[in-house]
């Protein structure tokens, strides 16, 4: 009798992770160019691309409205805030953008691929799934962060 | 968002039984039950109310303890729930005392044991713990029935009387209390006991018509209240006056009679107190009542509590009532007074006054349930569960034209065009029903399956919306519909829509907690993303300004966004009314009224951001 290991990995996709869209989360996270990160999978090229990026001085609303309404995306924000102690701290987010109203193919294409992705960035603090405006809103990431 | 007032609900009913109210008589407040809300009515001004809705399950009974610092609470699942009756409530014990539900619930006079009294479902039916603990402090048995009745001596040697379903009159000494006795002199259900405040004498009050007063410490018979001009129905609740030396007892009788009760233990009645403005339906059935130092107040099974003064017992009683059940609909109409209609499912309506409360009940020759409500100036028009629509004029509280149409069909939504005359649609399952002056005059099928309608006031344009999440405009001529657009964005079922007062833009609202905010004239969206509720949104209110969209749904809240603002800056009213929200409305551009499931209607007033 054998015993299949009770911490099997979920479906993956094979999908492959740009060279550019590492570097270009390095640059977020070490040397603060971008406010955030969007990330699209090329499918042609079956890999992670860089879609979109926003300077430093772009607000949080900026980066929502990058997001689009029907179809599924990665991205990463630098979130900037106050602790109750009154320190001044930041945090990488990551969200997993899959709204209700997109397309099955690219919800199942984009949740297959995500671990694998997620596996190349290193330094994420908070993970934030959302499928719709609401959960995205700024007050999730004021609770989440600490 | 701040709550302004609360138009509390009144205690619930059940034909046949009495129900045990009582009271605080420092604070002059009252203590009743309805749903799972446990309301703290202050007698001089019904206004000021505090709701409890913590308990799992329909509450039933609630007393204060004798010092007045903590209230406890049983329901229909055997749980007594004791916490505090200021400020938070904050919970001090749970203790799950019986198998079924209490029926009542009293303090022992130093406010260190609790006897609670009901249905135990076979095993034990009455139970007497100590209040911090929850230990047993006796054993009660003697009973086989429902136990509806129990009370405590107030003064040594400490006695404990109980009385139910089988008839019995049961007595036990202690504690640890034992069973001393058992008196069958009643031949029906006994529903109620209390002691006098001096623990010289209790009385018993039965089906049967009597009342029978026993020696409080020997639980010998003493005397009974005189048979002639006696009840001629069930006495459902007794009350002492706090000198003692009079009783208040309510009867099915659809009277109040207050009696003299001399050392010797007999009762002579001294008046009989009858409500006015009973017309002597069975409504009019008195089911509690309590006398706390000046007043005198009294329950009918339709809701209306009467407050008489016990000083001046002529003097005509200041009377009050609400709804029992589910408010499931409202309106706010402004004419020479601003007053808000509310409808209940089960097809009374009421009218209310901003900043005094409860104003007259609508008497209706025909009590239909309510599902769908409109009102206009001086018309309502209901739909219930049949296929009847029902337009009612009404002047001051008074009908004065109820007449019932046949539709053919059961309706499901409806909307009044005031402005053209006369014109009301009724949607059905499938189709849309014209009404002009009362009467059928078109009937059309629409193909699809119908939740929700909207028509503009002047009658020149319609939305109806489907189960499949589409809005269909069409525009009126004459009696027949012309299909202009289809709007595509909801994901559930319509369950509302509504035209803002200035009639340039429409918002909609599904099952599926998404509102939409559309523009009238380019039939585009102006505001989305309000996705906010976490379960179906049930009604819908625009500000008389245009400025403010409110939602209510099933999860307790209410919404309010501005349409300039995107939908992320919005003011959230949480816990609005336990069980759901199902009426809203806007009494004027910083009040918000809404209505729900715990028969309540509360008023909130909009603290600008």
């Amino acid at each position: 009798m054998s015993f299949r290991s009770l911490s099997r990995p979920n479906a993956r996709s094979g999908m492959g992770v740009a060279d550019e869209s590492k570097t270009t989360f390095h640059e977020l996270q070490r040397k603060k160019t971008h406010r955030y990160v969007v990330f699209k999978i090329d499918e042609s090229k079956n890999e992670v691309v860089v879609e979109k990026t926003g300077n430093p001085a772009e607000s949080y609303d900026d980066f929502l409205a990058s997001l689009p309404d029907n179809d599924c995306r990665y991205a990463v924000y630098d979130f900037d805030f106050v602790t109750s102690e009154n320190c001044q701290k930041s945090k990488i987010f990551f969200f997993a953008w899959s709204p209700t109203t997109s397309h099955i193919r690219a919800k199942v294409l984009y949740s297959t691929s995500k671990d694998q992705f997620r596996r190349e960035l290193h330094g994420i603090h908070y993970e934030i799934q959302a499928t719709d405006p609401t959960e995205v809103d700024l007050e999730v990431l004021r609770e989440r962060a600490n | 968002m701040e709550l302004s007032e609360t138009y509390a609900c009144v205690p619930s009913t059940e034909r046949g039984r009495g129900i045990l109210i009582s009271g605080d008589s420092k604070s002059d407040t009252i203590l009743y039950t309805n749903g799972r809300s446990v309301v703290m009515l202050d007698l001089n001004n019904p206004l000021n109310v505090s709701i409890y809705g913590e308990h799992a399950y329909p509450a039933t009974v609630a007393r204060y303890s004798p010092n007045g610092e903590w209230i406890a609470s049983g329901d229909v699942s055997g749980t007594v729930r004791i916490w505090g009756a200021y400020n938070d409530h904050v919970l001090k014990k749970e203790f799950k005392v019986l198998a079924g539900r209490i029926d009542d619930l009293q303090w022992s006079a130093d406010g260190l044991r609790i006897v609670a009294s009901g249905d135990g479902k076979g095993k034990s039916l009455v139970r007497a713990f100590m209040w911090d603990s929850g230990s047993n402090v006796g054993e009660f048995d003697g009973h086989s029935r429902r136990v509806l009745s129990c009370a405590i001596k107030p003064t040594r040697p400490f006695r404990i009387v109980t009385c139910g379903e089988d008839f019995l009159v049961n007595f036990y000494e202690g504690p640890p209390f034992k069973f001393k006795l058992s008196s069958r002199e009643h031949s029906n259900f006994v529903n109620c006991v209390r002691f006098a405040p001096d623990g010289s004498k209790f009385i018993t009050v039965s089906s049967d018509k009597k009342g029978i007063i026993y020696d409080g410490k020997t639980c010998e018979k003493l005397g009974e209240l005189s048979p002639e001009d006696g009840h001629k129905g069930s006495i459902y609740a007794v009350s002492w006056s706090p000198d003692g030396k009079q009783v208040l007892t309510v009867s099915a009788d659809k009277s109040a009679k207050v009696w003299d009760i001399s050392e010797s233990g007999s009762g002579t009645l001294k008046t009989t107190l009858n409500c006015p403005g009973s017309s002597g339906v069975v409504d009019d059935m008195l089911v509690g009542c309590l006398w706390q130092s000046d007043h005198i107040v009294t329950v009918s099974l339709g809701g209306t509590i009467s407050i008489f003064s016990a000083s001046d017992l002529d003097k005509s009683p200041f009377q009050f009532s609400g709804h029992m059940k589910n408010v499931s609909s409202l309106a706010v109409l402004k004419g020479n007074t601003d007053y808000i209609l509310s409808g209940s499912y089960d097809g009374l309506i009421c009218k209310w006054m901003l900043g005094r409360g409860f104003s007259g009940k609508l008497q209706r020759t025909q009590n239909t349930q309510i599902k769908c409500f409109a009102a206009h100036e001086e018309e309502i028009v209901t739909s219930g569960y049949d296929n009847m629509i029902s337009r009612i004029s009404y002047k001051d509280d008074q009908c004065t034209n109820e007449e019932a149409i046949d539709i053919g069909n059961q309706p499901k939504d409806l909307s009044l065009a005031p402005l053209s005359p006369d014109l009301l649609l009724v949607t059905f399952e499938s189709g849309v029903v014209f009404l002009r002056d009362g009467k059928v005059v078109s009937t059309i099928d629409l193909g699809f399956t119908v939740t929700a309608l909207a028509v503009t006031p002047d009658g020149t344009e319609a939305i109806v919306g489907g189960q499949d999440g589409k809005l269909h405009l069409y525009s009126i001529s004459g009696d027949s519909l012309t299909e202009e657009t289809v709007l595509e964005k909801h994901r559930g079922a319509i369950s509302v829509i509504r035209y803002s007062p200035d009639l340039s833009m429409f918002a909609s609202a599904d099952l599926n907690r998404e509102a939409v905010v559309w523009d009238r004239v380019s039939r585009e969206m102006k505001l989305k993303n309000m996705l906010y509720h976490s379960a179906r949104i049930n009604c819908l209110a625009w500000s008389p300004n245009s400025s403010m969209v409110a939602t209510g749904s099933l999860d307790t809240c209410v919404i309010v966004y501005e349409v300039d603002k995107p939908a992320s800056s919005r003011m959230t009213i949480k816990g609005a009314h336990l069980g759901g929200v199902y009426g809203l409305g806007f009494a004027d551009d910083s009040h918000v009224v809404s209505s729900g499931e715990d028969a309540c209607i509360r008023v909130w007033s909009l603290t600008p951001q």
